[in-house]
């Protein structure tokens, strides 16, 4: 008997092992509670999702650890669109919940603001732009740090313009189409279109359909109680030139055309304009250095005034977890993001964004495209980003719908009903 | 006898048990509890809003879900061709590699390495290929064929996926094929021969009866994996153009993780789950009776 006891005994401790080994992450967690107690090293878990920033950011831990003794920063990069939210997802059902992730507003805000601290009372709220305020706040209360700002509209390629004989910039739709017919005429195709991306379709370009409505707010209101319609909406009906404008003077093959073949067709001059934002600075810096390029609007109709604006807004925050064990540690950590002399030059000049706060200057790195986006920001010149209160992943599927639409599968009457449809059935996912 | 029993126990526990425990740990426990998310609204954050619905998520499946339909719609034709594609081609590919050839080896190498790849991989370097390559090559023939937009429209690209989904598996299953080839007892073969049988008599009646066996679980592993492919349709056309390749395993994730409904993703998964479990049982049962020994 005593033989089969001590082999009982040996499997239980094979199975206490295994276990151990699942209950791993426990102890650890449990280790870094201990540390906290007793004024040890605490570490600050951040994972975000903004890939051209990851080796800065890596810098910037180096940086930050040196000035904060007993401070560890354990910085985590998920790249992507649903990715990043599929990942976080992931880590707040396996309890590895991080201390500071992104956030985006509006929707994304009610998706997880049950686990977001208030930072109503930070220091650097009343430097925030009000602009950059408005996704992250609900009753009132902030709940994010606004990342930065980007904007977007078509990138023109100057030269190319002036090779044309194209003299002003066009600011109407007729403008627009005159300028396409000039460049065509002098053997430059106008448009890159890079309609294989569904955000490019469905968030960025829709998003000048819901921008150009007098109260956008009141739209997608409306949309979602039911009072308003997208089929017979004025704004959409006008919308729609200006899609089959970039279609009519654009290269072909449109739906094949990524992101990536978009902005290097741009840049190596294959064609005039391109519908993207300032993020693709970089990029295009690495095919082309100093190429001349700027800005035009999306007009959608005659009025000048109306359409001279750029499409600007703030991709993501960063926001702090609620259930966190070192939350002062890591609203200390944004609170020198924005306010600190160093912090800061890492936003301007090394991440290269343009700061959403009103006393950081942007860096000249951030290049023409960056600029540009300031100075029309400076001047009011700008429409929102209302894909933020689309439904969750609507985006998707209005972008299938378009790129249906671009590809002749459907007309103007089917696209309306699909975009009305598709908001229908996926607004009650809440 | 009371010993024995007990020394079996023991034995099954120590050998067993780690193994049954993470069984129970990695696919029992979140099946299960798959099965009840699926009768409730979970957005997938926080698990304090989690709302029981009952049959709510397979009434808007069955009654409204018309992208669910397409998506199982186009995972079905692709699994059919899928399949019969890469088993023909992996069973003729076996056949020639088992012959005495100078460069069987090098060959064999060559048709398995797209299986070492990885999907996603394989997916964005075909994405390449089909817009970057094949528009050059037809550039520069003027060939028709190769001028297609191919991940523009529907129908080239499913055969898109199609193309690069036999071109992985095929190498993997010729390995099995090659493998039970190996193992049709030659005496069969020469008595076959001496009796005056032709080869294709030969291929008929004696080869193909006695690798049924690995046809079983070629067609198995075929079926399941073409009903489950996610990465290659994930990375060559991520459900486009206009969301006419996006298999059902895609739908589910951007049900669950894109839209924010968990509860309705894993009440598609578990449909899906339900069907793939009677095709495959069905399909191995089927081919297991036809299964002969020599």
């Amino acid at each position: 008997m005593k033989k089969y006891s001590k082999l009982a005994l040996v499997s239980v401790l094979a199975l206490s092992v295994v276990l151990a080994g699942c209950g791993k992450k426990d102890d650890t967690s449990t280790e870094g509670n201990k540390d906290t107690a007793s004024g040890g090293t605490k570490t600050i878990k951040i994972f975000q999702f903004k890939v051209e920033i990851a080796e800065a950011l890596n810098k910037l831990k180096t940086d930050y650890e040196a000035e904060h003794p007993g401070i560890k920063l354990d910085i985590q990069t998920v790249g992507g669109g649903s990715d990043y939210g599929a990942a976080l997802k992931a880590k707040f059902a396996g309890n590895d919940e991080p201390d500071i992730f992104n956030v985006g507003g509006y929707r994304d805000l009610d998706t997880w603001f049950n686990n977001l601290e208030d930072l109503s009372a930070e220091s650097w709220v009343s430097d925030v732009t009000d602009v950059a305020k408005e996704p992250m706040t609900k009753d009132g209360k902030l709940y994010g740090q606004p990342m930065n700002v980007e904007g977007y509209g078509f990138i023109y390629n100057k030269d190319l313009f002036t090779k044309a004989g194209i003299t002003e910039t066009p600011k109407t739709l007729s403008q627009l189409e005159d300028a396409a017919k000039k460049l065509q005429a002098a053997g430059i195709t106008p448009f890159e279109n890079g309609y294989m991306e569904g955000w490019v379709l469905g968030n960025h370009n829709l998003n000048v359909a819901f921008a150009h409505q007098d109260d956008p707010n009141a739209f997608v209101k409306g949309l979602n109680d039911g009072t308003a319609k997208i089929n017979g909406n004025p704004v959409f009906e006008n919308w729609i030139k200006l899609l089959d404008l970039t279609v009519k003077y654009g290269q072909k093959n449109p739906l094949t055309t990524d992101y990536n073949t978009e902005v290097t067709a741009f840049a190596n001059g294959e064609a005039a304009m391109t519908q993207q934002g300032n993020w693709t600075q970089v990029q295009i810096d690495g095919i082309k250095k100093d190429l001349n390029i700027g800005f035009l609007p999306m007009p959608i109709d005659e009025d000048a005034a109306k359409n001279d604006k750029l499409l600007v807004g703030v991709p993501n925050n960063w926001v702090v977890n609620k259930n966190s064990a070192v939350k002062p540690e890591a609203k200390e950590f944004l609170k020198w993001l924005v306010t600190s002399e160093k912090g800061k030059k890492y936003i301007t000049d090394e991440f290269k964004f343009i700061p959403a706060f009103k006393s950081i200057e942007a860096s000249d790195t951030i290049g023409p495209l960056g600029k540009e986006i300031q100075a029309y920001s400076k001047a009011g010149k700008t429409l929102s980003w209302e894909f933020n209160k689309f439904p969750d992943g609507a985006f998707n599927e209005f972008g299938s719908q378009m790129q249906a639409y671009v590809a002749g599968k459907s007309d103007k009457a089917k696209l309306f009903d699909g975009l009305q449809q598709t908001w229908d059935s996926l607004k009650t996912a809440k | 006898m009371q010993r024995k029993k007990m020394s079996r126990l023991i034995q099954q526990t120590v050998f067993v048990g780690p193994s049954a425990l993470f069984f129970i740990l990695i696919v029992l426990v979140p099946f299960l509890l798959g099965i009840y998310y699926s009768f409730t609204n979970w957005n997938g954050v926080g698990s304090s809003e989690i709302k029981w619905v009952g049959l709510d998520n397979f009434k808007q499946i069955f009654m409204h879900d018309t992208k669910f339909r397409d998506a199982f719609w186009f995972t079905v034709k692709f699994t059919v061709l899928g399949v019969v594609l890469t088993n023909v081609l992996g069973f003729v590919l076996g056949y020639l590699l088992t012959k005495p050839l100078k460069t069987r080896n090098a060959l064999r190498t060559i048709f398995f390495m797209p299986n070492v790849i990885g999907g996603l991989l394989l997916g964005f370097i075909w994405q390449f290929i089909f817009v970057k390559g094949f528009a050059s090559v037809g550039k520069a023939t003027g060939l028709s064929f190769f001028s297609l937009p191919w991940l523009g429209t529907e129908n080239t690209a499913f055969w898109a996926i199609v193309i690069v989904f036999v071109w992985q598996t095929a190498g993997y299953l010729m390995v099995i094929y090659i493998s039970s080839f190996n193992n049709v007892p030659k005496d069969i073969l020469e008595a076959a021969e001496i009796d005056g049988a032709s080869r294709g008599q030969v291929l008929r009646s004696i080869i193909i009866p006695l690798v049924m066996p690995a046809v079983t679980v070629c067609l198995f592993l075929a079926i399941s994996w073409s009903f489950k492919m996610f990465d290659l349709n994930l990375s060559l056309t991520k459900g486009g153009p206009f969301g006419s390749t996006e298999s059902v395993a895609m739908n589910i994730y951007n049900e669950a993780f894109a839209n924010n409904r968990l509860g309705l993703g894993t009440a598609k998964a578990v449909i899906f789950f339900a069907v793939v479990a009677i095709i495959t049982s069905l399909q191995v049962k089927f081919t297991k009776s036809k299964e002969v020994e020599a």
